[in-house]
């Protein structure tokens, strides 16, 4: 039974750091308050976030703690003598199996899945936080990526179009914080971008003759997949630390696609694959392949 | 609007129909799903005698373009083309006096019109003045406008609904405009060549 009772206090905690959470994050959300006064009304501000976070920061050494002290459950559950409940004959005691082979198979998959999402967590390291409080020496100010002044996005805009000739850029709306852009790649397409400060927050692929509107998809498949694949780029690039370099990296990739009709798939060496031409380009070499063949 | 290759199909010792339907078997089997059906018709029309140097007129209609009509001036030592509305063809009766039409010339290509992804594939059967001349081919990539850039794409496609009668260079009024932007003027100058030759030919070009 510790082991019930260590699992309920792992739950404990993460529910009471989830709620804390929630609470620093209302109040970044409301800002300064009437109740703050108006003598240092940001010091006030300032030392209420702290002890906030600082409340968030213990909690959550709970719930590790917490979590290091459960066990893992060794292999399925098996279901003992509440097989026989298959047998039972009284008849308002029938439904009872039915629920218990439910919540069997519902455990069942709850162990499969976090063992999957555990895997994939493990390889995968999901902190994007940039850590560097510790070194005392590279305490520079991180600059905003949302929240920058229209001259830095215009500097970004031009830069990317002295970057690549074959790449034109119209703004139609220059110098506000969140310009939407119309990159025309030769004479191949056309995407219009959405910023937002100096993050990309949406791209969509079309033909020089289709509208620039941002929220009407190409009437042809393969900007279709164009579009798709440059959403799935865009969050590769991204880069919350590094945003200008992640806008150049996405540009750069993007301006591979001037050969979009005229290179063969790299893998299978045709044109053509279910009538579409090589829609994606690799990450890293900028290669050209099919879907099904990447 | 974008690049369009126009090709003759081998009907070989089949007839028409059977042609036009073997094709559309193999390119059902691909995927493709009938639009409808298309027509282009080319009127010929020479100068009068006192008009000075002979020269002739092609008025062409598209029905891929309803509202236009196409013609192509040819005055022996260079061809210029005019894409006007449909009220030219009015202006081509007026004009009797000056240029009248070639008797039995009248040139057409009609077939069913199919869409796979984002090819729009035509299969046209040709009449010159009602009489079967044989079988053209229509193929056009949507999405590109630049013939030099889509050419080996289009022959890929084409080889696999066509097979071994597909060139392989692109047809040659296209060779010399492969890095110009596709309009639909140069769909008429291959539909043109094409016609030109079927109605050169005394029976049945295969
Ligand atoms: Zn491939």
């Amino acid at each position: 039974m510790t082991d019930l009772e260590q699992l309920q206090t792992a739950l404990h905690s993460l529910k009471v750091l989830r709620s804390n959470v929630g609470i620093a994050f209302e109040s970044v959300s409301n800002g300064l308050r009437a109740d703050h006064g108006e003598d240092g009304k940001e010091n006030k501000f300032i030392l209420e976030l702290q002890e906030l976070l600082s409340t968030v920061n213990n909690n959550l050494r709970d719930v590790e703690g917490a979590v290091s002290n459960l066990s893992i459950p060794p292999g399925p559950f098996a279901l003992g003598n509440t097989i026989y409940l298959s047998q039972e004959v009284t008849q308002e005691r029938q439904s009872l199996y039915v629920q218990l082979v439910n919540s069997y198979k519902w455990t069942d998959k709850i162990r499969d899945y976090s063992a999957l999402a555990g895997n994939i967590l493990a390889s995968n390291s999901v902190n994007k936080t940039y850590k560097t409080f510790s070194t005392t020496k590279r305490r520079k100010t991180q600059t905003s990526t949302h929240n920058v002044p229209p001259e830095v996005i215009e500097n970004l805009i031009t830069g990317i179009d002295r970057l690549f000739p074959d790449v034109t850029i119209t703004a139609s709306r220059p110098f506000v914080p969140n310009p939407v852009i119309q990159a025309s790649l030769s004479r191949v397409l056309k995407a219009v971008i959405a910023f937002k400060g100096l993050m990309i927050e949406w791209v969509v692929v079309k033909a020089h003759s289709e509208s620039n509107d941002l929220w009407t998809e190409s009437r042809y498949k393969v900007f279709k997949k164009v579009t798709e694949n440059c959403h799935a780029a865009m969050c590769h690039f991204h880069s919350p630390t590094m945003p200008e370099l992640a806008v150049k990296s996405f540009m750069h990739w993007f301006h591979s696609y001037n050969t979009l009709f005229s290179n063969p798939c790299k893998r299978c060496g045709n044109y053509l694959y279910s009538n579409l031409p090589p829609t994606w380009r690799d990450l890293r070499t900028l290669e050209p392949y099919h879907e099904e063949c990447k | 609007m974008g690049v369009t290759i126009l090709q003759q199909f081998p009907i070989e010792n089949r007839t028409g129909p059977a042609t036009i339907e073997l094709l559309t078997k193999r390119i059902s089997a691909l995927g493709a799903v009938q639009q409808g059906h298309f027509l282009v018709d080319c009127e010929t029309y020479s100068s009068v005698a006192n008009l000075g140097p002979p020269r002739t007129v092609h008025v062409l209609h598209n029905s891929e373009q309803p509202a236009s009509c196409f013609s192509i001036l040819d005055t022996g030592t260079k061809t210029i083309p005019l894409a006007a509305d449909g009220l030219f063809d009015l202006l081509m009766l007026k004009m009797n006096y000056f240029y009248q039409a070639k008797k039995q010339t009248k040139a057409e290509s009609k077939g069913p019109r199919f869409e796979i992804g984002d090819f729009c594939v035509k299969l046209g059967t040709v009449t010159v003045s009602q009489n079967f001349k044989g079988i053209l081919v229509e193929v056009e990539y949507r999405p590109c406008v630049v013939p030099g850039m889509c050419w080996e794409l289009i022959r890929e496609f084409m080889q696999g609904v066509l097979g071994s009668s597909v060139q392989s260079n692109p047809p040659p009024y296209l060779a010399t405009r492969m890095q110009e932007n596709y309009t639909p003027i140069d769909t008429i100058h291959q539909y043109l060549e094409h016609f030109t030759m079927f109605r050169k030919s005394p029976g049945m070009r295969t």
